[in-house]
């Protein structure tokens, strides 16, 4: 436990201290955030979109860059060569890097929904506590996600890549910057799909609709983000490396299809049912 | 040096793909001993100490470190032994402290991080971050780290590298300190006076193989005796009349007939009959210089390679 808790403490004090980590986890999604709520103040539906699509810029944020990309740097760097040769294992690093996540983006929600509904008089969502539940399993979901592209990239070239092919359709395939109802018929498809989905689609039944996590069809959501924090989980621990000369065989990428398996079922049951 | 060796290894092997790196070493290194892998790069040093260490594992042999298998008792191993790695990095924004104590905190067991910075002469850079260090108190820092869980076995691959002669003189202390608290040190190295000042004995290793074992002083006796004589005189010398001195090997006249270099097995002896030739036929010695031979001279003569390729 005490290898846990100073991992823990220790990526919150690097995370604070770097730049980047403040910029794309607070001023990025905030920049957003106040410029659209500023154009779309007093409708409260609108308001909404505009929290879903900030909070969304931050977890995908965090997933990809704050969790994969730094694993990365930190492989390329040679900083995680110095931890393999004491006893620490890769699960502390990996849980770790998704409690500090998860600890450095909540206040930042919480921050964001109290500003929409101070500032912009959007209604608190009627399951607050829920909504931040949900949201903590999306983060913490694309967190290993993030991990896993991680550990199935053997450059940052690679690693870049990847990231990008995930993140960009998920922000603009999600419904979370642009309204899926308006998307046309083979982009809808797509949309169900996409990981983010999920997390946009729940975040907006439980702000506009008042639902709470145990509806139908935010259950399902759950469901997939908890199978995709244990797959992801699981798959990175299998995968890790601590050194960039240790590269991983093109075949083991597929490993990254596994965890979005659960995703895949998903879209599948949607497009039938539509 | 205790009857149970710290390190044994047999047949040690390790290839990576169709490339051997290291084909099937033995050695043994005893409790409180200091001993050198010294090699070119390529050797097989990194390998051979990274299979000890619990980083890599074996193509094939057997190897004992403290008592465990390094393949098999990783974590282990790993939570009694010190290492210094050759490329090795911290997060940029770390506190020199903050490290240490992280990485104490992996250990079952850890020295006090106030303790190390004050000996490895950190203290007052302990709130600094490991970005803004120099290469030397990075080193030290490096060293810190590999002693945060007191161990009695310390691995150093490569420790004073790319170092300015100022600070691989400051390692160098502190190494003979861990010599003095007798902690047992594995030491790969390519810098001939680390291995001739700081080793108990040392291992000479090319292309995979271990070509010479022993102390430095017995590997410098392996080397056919081939001491070196070099002497100015006062004026020149004829090539024609230089004699054949006892147990002269080779001798060699410079250009400009007043550098005289000869190679002996007996130097001394050689030296004596030299002074007195020199002395019957008027010539006045400016200057002498007898030199034995290096590991070095030893390296060469047994691969034809110099350490440094």
């Amino acid at each position: 436990m005490k290898t846990y808790l100073a991992v823990i403490t220790m990526d919150i004090k690097l995370a604070l201290r770097l730049r980047a980590v403040i910029f794309f986890n607070y001023l990025f999604p905030l920049i957003f955030f106040f410029t659209f709520a500023t154009v779309l103040k007093g409708d409260s539906g609108a308001m909404t979109f505009v929290v879903t699509m900030s909070v969304t810029l931050g977890v995908l944020g965090s997933g990809f860059f704050g969790a994969g990309i730094r694993a990365i740097q930190e492989r390329e760097l040679g900083i995680l060569r110095r931890y393999k040769v004491t006893p620490i294992t890769p699960t502390p690093l990996l849980v770790g890097s998704m409690v500090t996540g998860w600890i450095i983006f909540i206040p930042y929600i919480v921050l964001l929904l109290l500003m929409a509904h101070y500032i912009y008089a959007m209604p608190l969502p009627q399951h607050f506590f829920e909504l931040l539940a949900f949201i903590s399993l999306g983060l913490i979901a694309f967190r290993a996600l993030g991990l896993v592209i991680a550990s199935v990239a053997n450059t940052m070239q690679e690693g870049t890549i990847l990231v990008q092919l995930f993140y960009f359709p998920m922000l603009l395939l999600s419904g979370a910057t642009f309204p899926s109802e308006k998307f046309p018929r083979v982009m809808q498809i797509l949309h169900n799909f996409i990981p983010a989905t999920y997390l946009v689609q729940g975040m907006k039944n439980m702000m506009l609709r008042g639902q709470g996590m145990a509806e139908k069809e935010n259950l399902l959501a759950v469901v997939v983000m908890l199978l995709t924090i244990l797959g992801g989980g699981l798959i990175s621990m299998k995968l890790f490396r601590w050194e960039k000369e240790e590269k991983i065989r093109g075949s083991a990428k597929l490993w990254v299809l596994a965890v979005l398996a659960p995703f895949f079922v998903m879209g599948i049951w949607n497009w039938w049912r539509s | 040096m205790d009857n149970e060796p710290v390190i044994a290894v047999r047949s040690l092997q390790k290839s990576y793909g169709k490339v051997e790196a290291v084909k099937g070493i033995d050695f043994q290194v005893g409790s409180g001993e200091v001993f050198g892998l010294l090699g070119p790069n390529g050797a097989g040093k990194t390998s051979t100490i990274e299979i000890l260490e619990g980083l890599r594992p074996r193509t094939g042999g057997d190897a004992s470190v403290l008592g465990f298998d390094p393949d098999r008792q990783k974590e282990r191993l790993k939570d009694r032994i010190g290492v210094c790695l050759q490329a090795t990095n911290l997060p940029a924004k770390i506190r020199v402290q903050e490290a240490l104590e992280l990485f104490g905190s992996f250990y079952s067991r850890s020295l006090g991080a106030e303790q190390l910075l004050k000996r490895l002469q950190l203290w007052e850079k302990r709130a600094a971050y490991y970005e803004t260090l120099s290469g030397g108190q990075k080193q030290r820092l490096a060293l810190a780290l590999a002693l945060v869980n007191d161990p009695q076995l310390l691995f150093l691959d490569e420790p004073t590298t790319g170092l300015d002669p100022q600070i691989r003189l400051e390692i160098h202390g502190l190494i003979e300190e861990m010599k003095a608290e007798k902690r047992t040190v594995v030491l790969t190295t390519h810098y001939i006076e680390e291995a001739e000042r700081l080793c108990d004995r040392v291992a000479i290793i090319d292309e995979g193989k271990i070509v010479a074992m022993g102390t430095p002083r017995e590997l410098q006796q392996r080397s056919q005796n081939r001491s070196r004589i070099e002497i100015l005189c006062s004026k020149p010398l004829s090539a024609d009349a230089l004699p054949q001195w006892p147990d002269a090997l080779e001798t060699q006249l410079g250009e400009d007939g007043r550098a005289l270099t000869v190679y002996s097995s007996h130097p001394a002896r050689t030296l004596v009959e030299m002074v007195k030739w020199l002395d019957q036929g008027g010539v006045e010695l400016v200057d002498v210089h007898l030199k034995r031979p290096t590991l070095e001279d030893v390296f060469v003569e047994l691969t034809g390679k110099k350490l440094r390729d």
